[in-house]
C-alpha cells in the first residue's frame, strides 16, 4: 500500500512532514494523517492482533469504531489508531502481541480455535481445584488491551458547565444546517462533531458533497451564535438533557469534561456502517466501504491493488469509482440487489488473497469492499428512554418515542439526498430552537428565585418538518457461512449459533455468555448483526429478539476527565500558622488536619492537669440556631429537654437515630433570647446539620428556626487546668466569679480586645475549663494573647491526643470510637437524659422499648490487671476458656496522670457488673484479665475539679 | 418440628395433595432418569469440538404447569440456588423459579462480583464463612466453572477510625479462624503496587484490612451454574414469566391477604400457578412482590451504581476496597477495572446512571490510583438494592404461612447467594429456621433485634 497522489479531497497538509515510530520503526506521515492512515502510507497493513486467537488485523471501518486498530501511544493504552492524529515524535506501538506484530506466538490459539468456542472456560478448568489459580494466570495473560504506566503522572483537568439553548450532536450536513437553523432563529448553539473535521460523510464523498461540506462548515463557523468543538463527542445524556461532552481538541487539556445543560438536544450522529458475516471477515483486505472511501479521498491512501466490491446500496456503488481512480483493479462487483452474494475471504492469515461468491465462482483479490448497510446508533436516544424499532425495509432501527427536548435528524432519522438532509436538518434546528424557547420559559416559571414570568407559558409549536424519507435496504446480516461478529471479542456467528442452541438464547444471556458487543465499541458495529445471528438461530425476526439496552458513555471518556479536581479542601484553623511553626504532629481528622502532639502528650497532659492547657478545638462542629421554635427542634433532636434552658445556661445532649443508635452529643448554649449555639463531635458537623434540616423541612415548616453552621465562623479554644480561671480572667471582661459564672453556663463578652465571643463552662478534660469561641479573623491573636498572659501560670499548649487521654480518664465516651452503628443510648449509661415523658423526639418509640432490655451491651470502664498492658484498641473480650465473644475494648491508654492503663470498653451486661472480671485477647493471642471499674471516670469521678 | 412432607399432607388444599405425591414421583424420577446430561470438562470440549457436537441447553424449557410444590419468585443466584439445594440437599424437585426477564437478569448479574468474609460480627462471620466455601468448591459441585479468582481483598482505612474498625474486624476474624489482618501502608503497596501509600495525598493510606480469602467471580456463570443444577435434578426454570399477583386465603388484611392468611398460588402473565409454598427471592422489588401476599417489609429501594474500564493488562492483583472514598475496584482476567460505590442516598427504582456517579468515582479512584488517568471508561449501570434498617436481610418465614421470604439483601447479596439458597431449602424442606438464619427473621423488626453489620456496612465491598 502507498500513499497516492494529491486526491481533491484530502485532509492532509503536505507541506508539513512528520515522524513517529510505529514498533520502533520510524515512519513519516504528513500532518492530518491519522495514526492508522499513516502506518498504511507507509506500506504497512496489519495494525494489531485479534484478542482471543491472536489473527493479525487490518483496518475494517477506518474511523473511531474500528476493532482493529488499537495502538499504545506512549503511556496511553487503547488508543484509536484510525481516529488519532500523528503528532510528531510520537511513540505508537502494537498492543497486545508477543514477541512481534509480525509473529505471534499465541496465533497457536487459532490452530486449536474450534474447541475454544465462546464461553469454553466455563466447561473446563474446573478440576483438579488446586490447578484453577494457574490457569487463571494464564488466562489472564490472554487479556486484550495495552499497558497502563505507573509513571504517569496525575493528571486531571478541570471540566466546564455550559448552558446552550440548543447541543447538536454531530458536524454531518444535517447536523450543521440544525446549528444554522437553530442560531438563525436566535437560539445560542453548541455544536459537537466527533472526528476531526466538520462534514460528515460529505467529506468522503463527491466533489459536490465535498462543496456543501465546506459551504455548511464555513456558515457554521462564521455564525456568533454556534459554538464548534470538533474532536469532542456527546457521551452522556442524563436527566433533563444533562449531557456530558468529551472535549478531545481542548489545547491544554487531554481531555476534558463539558457539563452542558441543552434545553433542546438534537441527535445527529449520522450512521455507522455495518461489517458483512462470512468466513474470512477478518482478514487484513477486508474493509467497508466508508473505510476504504475515507483511505482514498481523505487520506489518500491506496487500500490495495485488486478489489472486489459487494454493494447493496448506492455508497458501495460509488466505491468503485473511487477505487478505480485510485488505481486500484476492481476485479468483480457483486450486487446484492440482484442476489449477489460474497461467501468467503480466502488467504494467509495476513490478507485476502481470493474471494468466493455465491454463484460459485472464485476471484483473486487482495481487497474486499462490502457495503451492506447501517447500525443507527441510538446510543443516546436510549439514555434518554427511547426503544427503537426495527424497520425491515430500512433494515436498521429507528427511534420510537423521544422526550420533547430531543429532536433527531439526518441519517438516524431517514435516508434522502444531501439537499433533503440539509433541509430537514435546517428545519429541525429552527424547530428545536423554538422548543428550547418554550424550556425557558417553563424552567423560569417553576423557578422560584428566577425574575417573575409574566403570563402562561406557551406550548410546543407544532411540528412541521416534512420527514425524510426511508429508502428500501436489503437486510443482510450474515452469508451462507459463519464468520466473525465481534471483532474485538473474537466472536463468530458460529459461537452464536452454538450459545443460543445451548440455552443463552435471549439477547441479554448470549452477550453475558459469548461477550459479543462487551468490547470497545460496545456494540456500535457488532450489536445489530448479534441480534440478527440469534434471530437466525431462534427462527425468529430481529424485532421479535429485541436489542440490549445501550449504556453510557457513547464513546470511551479518560478518568482524568471525568475525575477532574476533587472539591475536597483540606480544613485547618486560624491557628495552623502557631501549629506549624511550633512542630505540632498533625493528624488527619475527617475534613481537618490538627494537632496531634507538640512532641510530648503525656507532659502536655500533666501540666494541664497541674497548671493551664490551651486546646484549638475548632473542627467542634458549631450550629447557630435562631427563631422562637429552637427549644422544640432541640427537643426533637435531643433525648432530654430544653423547653427551660434559660439564657446563660448550657445543657450536654445525646441524639439519637430512629432505631435508638446514638449518632451524636455535644453541648447547646443559650446565648440570648430566640438565639441558641449547639455544638457536634467534629466528625458529625455535616451530618447533624443535615439531620437537623431534614426534620425542619420535612416534618416542621411551620416551626420559626433558622440554622446556620458557624463552625469555621468561630475559632474555639479550650482553656483548661486549675489555673484557667486566673488566665482568662486576665483577657476578658466576664465576670468570672465562680457564683457569677457556673459550670455549665454561657457568657458573651469580649476575650482580648475581641467583641462578640462567647465562652462557656464545661469540662471534656476533667478540669475547670472555659472554651472560648472568638470570630475566627482573630483566632490566631486570642490564642498568642493566652500564651503571652499565661506564661508565668506554666501554660502549654495541648493536641488532641493529650486530649483524649484526659477524656478517657474521666469516662467521656466519644461516639463512634466507644459507640458504634448499633449502640443504643442504654448502652452508654446515661438513661436518666432519655425523657420519655416528651411529646415526641427522634428515636423515641425505639428507645421506650431499649430502655427496658437487659440484653444489651454496655459501655463500661475496664483496667487491667497488671497496670503496665495497654490492650489494643479492639482488643476482643471472651468468656474465660472459649473464644466467645462477650466484648471489646473501645478505647485504651497509658495514663500519665495515673501511671496505669485505663480503657472503655462495650461488654455484654453478663460481664458489666463492677469488679467483673475480663478476658482480653491481645493481638499477640496473649490472654489477660482486666476489671470493670464502677465509675466510667477512672479519675475524679466526682467531678469535684470542674466544679471549683 | 413438621417437615416437608408432613406440611404437605397435612395441608387441606387438595391441589396440595397432589403437589406433595408428585414431588416424591419427581424425586424418584431424578434418581432413575438414566439420561443423565454430559457433564462439562476439557475432554468433553476436545470430543465436541473434534465431532462439531453441540451441547444440550443449558437449562430446558418448559410448559407452565398448573401447580408446583414451591413456586420460586426471582431467577437470581437466591433464587436459583434456592431451588439447586431443594433438589439436591432435600429431593423436592417439583419447583418452578419465574424470572419477569431473564435468568440473572437483577442483581446477579449487575453486582461487582465480589465476595468475603471477613465480616464484623461472630452471625456475619459464620454466615459468609459458609457462603465462601460453598463458592470455593462450586465450579466442581456444578460442574461449571464459576472462576472463582481467590486473589485476596484489601479494604483500606484512610483514618484512625477507619483503621480501628479495621483492627476490630481483625481482632473478631482471627477468634473465628477467618483469615485476615492489618497490614501497614508498605505491605499494602506490595500487594497492589498501582496504589499511592504516600503521606501526600487528600486521605493517605493509613494501613488496611488484607483478607486473603476474598476475592472475585464470574456472577453470569454461579447463575447458570445453579439454574443447570437444578434443571438436571427435575426444577423448571420460566423466563418471561413475571408474578403479577400472590393468592392468600383466610388473611387478616383485604382480600384475605395479609397475617393469618395461607398461600395458596400465584397469578402470572402466562397463567395462574397453584402452589403451597411461595418464596420471595426478589431484589429491587421485593416489597412490591410481599405486598401481594399482604406482608409489609421495612425495606426502602436504592440505586447503586458501578462501571467498567476498558481492558488493559492486568495490574491490579487483588480487590481494593476504600469506605472513605467510596469505591471498590477490581480488575477482571479480562483486564478491565470493575468499579462499584456505595447506594444513592435516595429511593427510586430507576436504573439509569447518572454523571456525577462516573465524575465522584472517578475523581476517588485517582486519588487511590493517581497514574491510571488515561483509562477510559467504557461502562456504567445500576441496579436496585433493597435496604433494610439493620443493612442484614429478611429470611424465613412471613406472617402468611407458605409465603417465605429471601430479600432486603442492600448491597451484599450476590455473597451470600450460596448460603441463603442452602438455609432457604432447609427452611423450607424442614418448615424450621435454621440457626444460620434465625437472626434475620422479619419479627425482628417487631422486636427491636436488630443484626449488627450495619456499623461497618458503609461500603461494604
Amino acid at each position: 500500500m502507498t500513499r497516492l497522489p494529491v486526491q481533491p479531497g484530502e485532509v492532509l497538509d503536505r507541506t508539513k512532514s512528520l515522524s513517529f515510530e510505529w514498533n520502533g520503526e520510524r515512519l513519516t506521515a504528513f500532518e492530518g494523517d491519522t495514526i492508522a492512515s499513516a502506518i498504511l502510507a507507509n506500506g504497512n497493513r496489519i495494525l494489531a492482533r485479534s484478542m482471543k486467537y491472536h489473527r493479525p488485523r487490518g483496518l475494517l471501518t477506518a474511523d473511531f469504531w474500528d476493532p482493529n486498530a488499537f495502538v499504545q501511544v506512549g503511556d496511553d493504552p487503547n488508543v484509536r489508531s484510525a481516529h488519532r492524529l500523528v503528532e510528531n515524535g510520537m511513540d505508537v506501538s502494537a498492543q497486545n502481541v508477543w514477541p512481534s506484530l509480525d509473529y505471534d506466538i499465541k496465533a497457536a490459539n487459532g490452530v486449536v480455535g474450534r474447541f475454544l468456542t465462546a464461553g469454553f472456560y466455563y466447561k473446563t478448568f474446573m478440576k483438579p481445584a488446586k490447578l484453577w489459580p494457574a490457569y487463571e494466570k494464564v488466562l489472564a495473560q490472554f487479556a486484550p488491551g495495552g499497558k497502563v504506566d505507573l509513571t504517569t503522572p496525575h493528571m486531571y483537568h478541570d471540566k466546564r458547565y455550559a448552558h446552550p439553548d440548543v447541543l447538536v450532536a454531530g458536524g454531518g450536513p444535517a447536523g450543521m444546517a440544525a446549528a444554522l437553523g437553530a442560531a438563525e432563529s436566535g437560539a445560542q448553539v453548541m455544536l459537537v462533531e466527533h472526528n476531526h473535521h466538520l462534514g460528515g460523510s460529505l467529506l468522503w464523498g463527491s466533489d459536490a458533497d465535498r462543496a456543501a461540506a465546506a459551504e455548511l462548515a464555513a456558515a457554521v463557523t462564521a455564525h456568533d451564535n454556534i459554538e464548534v468543538l470538533i474532536n469532542s463527542t456527546v457521551t452522556g445524556r442524563y436527566e433533563d438533557n444533562w449531557c456530558s461532552i468529551a472535549q478531545r481538541s481542548h489545547h491544554i487539556a487531554v481531555e476534558r469534561l463539558i457539563k452542558a445543560r441543552a434545553k433542546m438536544l438534537v441527535v445527529a450522529p449520522g450512521l455507522i456502517e455495518r461489517p458483512y458475516v462470512f468466513a474470512g471477515n477478518d482478514k487484513p483486505g477486508v474493509m467497508l466501504s466508508g473505510a476504504a472511501q475515507r483511505l482514498i479521498n481523505m487520506y489518500a491512501v491506496k487500500p490495495g491493488q485488486r478489489a472486489v466490491v459487494f454493494t447493496a446500496n448506492a455508497h458501495g456503488d460509488s466505491t468503485v469509482a473511487d477505487l478505480e481512480r485510485a488505481g486500484i483493479d476492481v476485479a468483480r462487483v457483486v450486487d446484492a440487489r440482484t442476489g449477489g452474494n460474497v461467501v468467503a475471504a480466502k488467504g494467509g492469515s495476513k490478507s485476502v488473497e481470493e474471494v468466493e461468491l455465491g454463484d460459485g465462482t472464485t476471484v483473486e483479490a487482495d481487497l474486499l469492499i462490502t457495503a451492506i448497510g447501517w447500525t443507527a446508533p441510538t446510543s443516546l436516544l436510549n439514555l434518554a428512554g427511547d426503544r427503537p424499532q426495527y424497520d425491515p425495509a430500512a433494515a436498521r432501527f429507528f427511534s420510537s418515542q423521544l422526550p420533547d427536548n430531543i429532536l433527531v435528524t439526518g441519517g438516524i432519522a431517514g435516508d434522502g439526498t444531501t439537499d433533503q438532509l440539509v433541509a430537514h436538518g435546517r428545519s429541525t434546528g429552527q424547530h428545536a430552537a423554538a422548543r428550547a424557547e418554550v424550556v425557558a420559559a417553563t424552567l423560569q416559571k417553576l423557578t422560584t428565585r428566577a425574575a417573575d414570568y409574566d403570563g402562561d407559558v406557551p406550548s410546543f409549536p407544532a411540528d412541521n418538518r416534512q420527514p425524510l424519507g426511508r429508502d428500501p435496504h436489503p437486510e443482510l446480516f450474515r452469508s451462507t457461512t459463519h464468520g466473525l461478529v465481534d471483532y474485538s471479542e473474537d466472536v463468530g456467528s458460529k459461537d452464536l449459533f452454538a450459545a443460543a442452541k445451548e440455552g443463552y438464547d435471549s439477547v441479554e444471556l448470549i452477550k453475558r455468555f459469548t461477550t459479543a458487543t462487551m468490547g470497545p465499541a460496545q456494540g456500535k458495529l457488532e450489536t445489530v448483526n448479534t441480534v440478527a445471528v440469534l434471530a437466525e438461530a431462534r427462527g425468529e425476526t430481529i424485532a421479535e429478539v429485541g436489542t440490549t439496552v445501550w449504556r453510557p458513555p457513547y464513546a470511551p471518556i479518560t478518568l482524568g476527565a471525568l475525575g477532574g479536581r476533587i472539591f475536597e479542601p483540606v480544613r485547618v484553623s486560624s491557628i495552623q500558622p502557631w501549629h506549624e511553626a511550633n512542630r505540632a504532629t498533625p493528624i488527619l481528622a475527617g475534613q481537618w488536619v490538627r494537632p496531634e502532639h507538640y512532641g510530648n502528650p503525656d507532659a502536655e497532659v500533666r501540666n494541664t492537669r497541674e497548671n493551664v492547657g490551651i486546646i484549638d478545638v475548632t473542627p467542634l462542629g458549631k450550629l447557630d440556631l435562631r427563631g422562637a421554635d429552637v427549644p422544640k427542634l432541640l427537643s426533637m433532636l435531643y433525648t432530654n429537654k430544653w423547653m427551660q434552658l434559660p439564657v446563660g445556661g448550657v445543657r450536654y445532649g445525646v441524639m439519637c437515630a430512629e432505631d435508638g443508635v446514638v449518632m451524636d452529643d455535644g453541648v447547646t448554649g443559650h446565648i440570648a433570647d430566640d438565639h441558641y449555639i449547639m455544638t457536634t463531635t467534629s466528625s458529625g458537623a455535616g451530618g447533624v446539620w443535615e439531620w437537623a434540616e431534614n426534620w425542619l423541612q420535612t416534618e416542621h415548616p411551620d416551626w420559626d428556626v433558622h440554622i446556620t453552621p458557624v463552625t469555621t465562623a468561630f475559632t474555639s479554644i479550650n482553656v483548661a487546668g486549675p489555673k484557667s480561671r486566673e488566665l482568662v480572667a486576665k483577657l476578658t471582661d466576664v465576670d468570672l466569679d465562680p457564683e457569677a459564672f457556673k459550670y455549665m453556663q454561657v457568657r458573651t463578652g469580649t476575650i482580648a480586645g475581641v467583641e462578640n465571643c462567647f465562652m462557656w463552662r464545661i469540662g471534656f478534660t476533667g478540669e475547670l475549663s472555659y472554651e472560648l469561641h472568638v470570630p475566627s479573623g482573630y483566632g490566631l491573636h486570642v490564642w498568642e494573647t493566652l500564651l503571652a498572659e499565661g506564661a508565668d501560670l506554666g501554660i502549654k499548649a495541648f493536641g488532641l491526643e493529650a486530649q483524649r487521654i484526659m477524656r478517657l480518664e474521666k469516662g467521656h465516651f466519644i461516639v463512634g470510637q466507644d459507640t458504634d452503628g448499633l449502640t443504643k443510648m442504654p448502652s452508654v449509661g446515661m438513661n436518666g437524659l432519655i425523657k420519655l415523658d416528651k411529646d415526641d423526639f427522634a428515636g423515641k418509640a425505639e428507645l421506650a422499648d431499649s430502655i427496658n432490655r437487659t440484653d444489651l451491651p454496655k459501655v463500661v470502664a475496664i483496667q487491667t490487671t497488671d497496670p503496665t498492658i495497654v490492650p489494643f484498641e479492639a482488643s476482643q473480650i471472651v468468656r474465660a476458656g472459649t473464644n466467645e465473644i462477650i466484648g471489646r475494648i473501645t478505647s485504651s491508654r497509658m495514663s500519665p496522670t495515673l501511671n496505669r492503663s485505663i480503657c472503655l470498653g462495650q461488654v455484654l451486661p453478663e460481664a458489666a457488673e463492677p469488679g467483673s472480671t475480663l478476658t482480653v485477647v491481645m493481638t499477640s493471642g496473649e490472654r489477660v484479665t482486666a476489671k470493670v471499674m464502677e465509675h466510667h471516670a477512672h479519675y475524679d469521678p466526682e467531678g469535684s475539679r470542674l466544679r471549683i | 418440628m413438621t417437615t416437608f412432607r408432613q406440611f404437605m399432607s397435612s395441608s387441606s388444599l387438595s391441589t396440595v395433595k397432589d403437589a406433595g405425591t408428585s414431588a416424591i414421583d419427581s424425586l424418584k424420577k431424578a434418581k432413575s432418569d438414566p439420561s443423565k446430561p454430559p457433564r462439562y470438562s476439557a475432554a468433553g470440549l476436545l470430543v465436541k469440538g473434534a465431532k462439531s457436537e453441540e451441547w444440550p441447553r443449558v437449562w430446558r424449557e418448559h410448559d407452565l404447569k398448573k401447580s408446583y410444590d414451591v413456586v420460586i419468585i426471582g431467577g437470581g443466584v437466591h433464587g436459583l440456588a434456592t431451588a439447586y439445594y431443594l433438589a439436591t440437599n432435600h429431593g423436592i424437585t417439583n419447583v418452578a423459579v419465574l424470572d419477569k426477564a431473564y435468568l440473572g437478569s437483577g442483581g446477579s448479574g449487575r453486582n461487582t462480583a465480589i465476595v468475603r468474609s471477613n465480616y464484623l460480627t461472630p452471625e456475619g462471620v459464620a454466615f459468609y464463612d459458609r457462603s465462601l466455601s460453598l463458592y470455593n468448591t462450586m465450579s466442581s459441585d456444578l460442574n461449571l466453572n464459576v472462576m472463582f479468582s481467590e486473589r485476596g481483598h484489601m479494604t483500606l482505612a484512610h483514618t484512625d477510625s477507619a483503621l480501628r474498625t479495621m483492627r476490630w474486624r481483625a481482632e473478631v476474624n482471627k477468634l473465628q479462624n477467618i483469615n485476615s489482618s492489618v497490614i501497614d501502608p508498605q505491605e499494602v503497596k506490595k500487594l497492589a503496587p498501582s496504589l499511592d501509600v504516600s503521606p501526600n495525598t487528600r486521605y493517605p493510606i493509613q494501613g488496611a484490612l488484607y483478607h486473603p480469602p476474598g476475592g472475585t467471580i464470574r456472577h453470569d456463570a454461579v447463575v447458570w451454574g445453579y439454574a443447570r443444577g437444578a434443571d438436571h435434578r427435575g426444577v423448571e426454570m420460566h423466563q418471561q414469566t413475571e408474578v403479577l399477583d400472590i393468592m392468600v386465603e383466610g388473611g387478616e388484611g383485604p382480600d384475605g391477604k395479609g397475617r393469618g392468611g395461607k398461600v395458596t398460588g400465584v397469578k402470572t402473565n402466562r397463567g395462574d400457578i397453584s402452589a403451597p409454598i411461595v418464596v420471595n427471592c426478589t431484589a429491587g422489588w421485593a416489597t412490591l412482590i410481599s405486598d401481594m401476599a399482604g406482608v409489609k417489609l421495612p425495606i426502602n429501594t436504592h440505586p447503586l451504581q458501578a462501571a467498567v474500564t476498558e481492558p488493559v493488562k492486568v495490574f491490579l492483583p487483588t480487590v481494593v476496597v476504600s469506605g472513605s472514598l467510596h469505591v471498590y475496584v477490581s480488575q477482571t482476567d479480562r483486564g478491565e477495572l470493575v468499579f462499584g460505590a456505595s447506594v444513592d442516598p435516595f429511593a427510586t427504582y430507576s436504573m439509569k446512571g447518572s454523571l456525577e456517579f462516573t465524575e465522584e468515582l472517578a475523581g476517588h479512584v485517582l486519588e487511590l490510583m493517581p497514574n491510571i488517568g488515561r483509562m477510559r471508561l467504557l461502562r456504567q449501570w445500576a441496579g436496585l438494592c433493597d435496604m433494610t434498617p439493620d443493612y442484614s436481610p429478611v429470611m424465613g418465614f412471613t406472617p402468611v404461612e407458605g409465603f417465605l421470604c429471601d430479600v432486603g439483601w442492600g448491597t451484599y447479596g450476590f455473597k451470600a447467594g450460596p448460603v441463603s439458597g442452602e438455609q432457604m431449602a432447609e427452611c423450607i424442606a424442614t418448615q424450621a429456621v435454621p440457626k444460620l438464619i434465625a437472626p434475620f427473621e422479619l419479627a425482628r423488626f417487631e422486636r427491636g433485634d436488630l443484626v449488627g453489620e450495619k456499623g461497618a456496612a458503609a461500603v461494604g465491598h
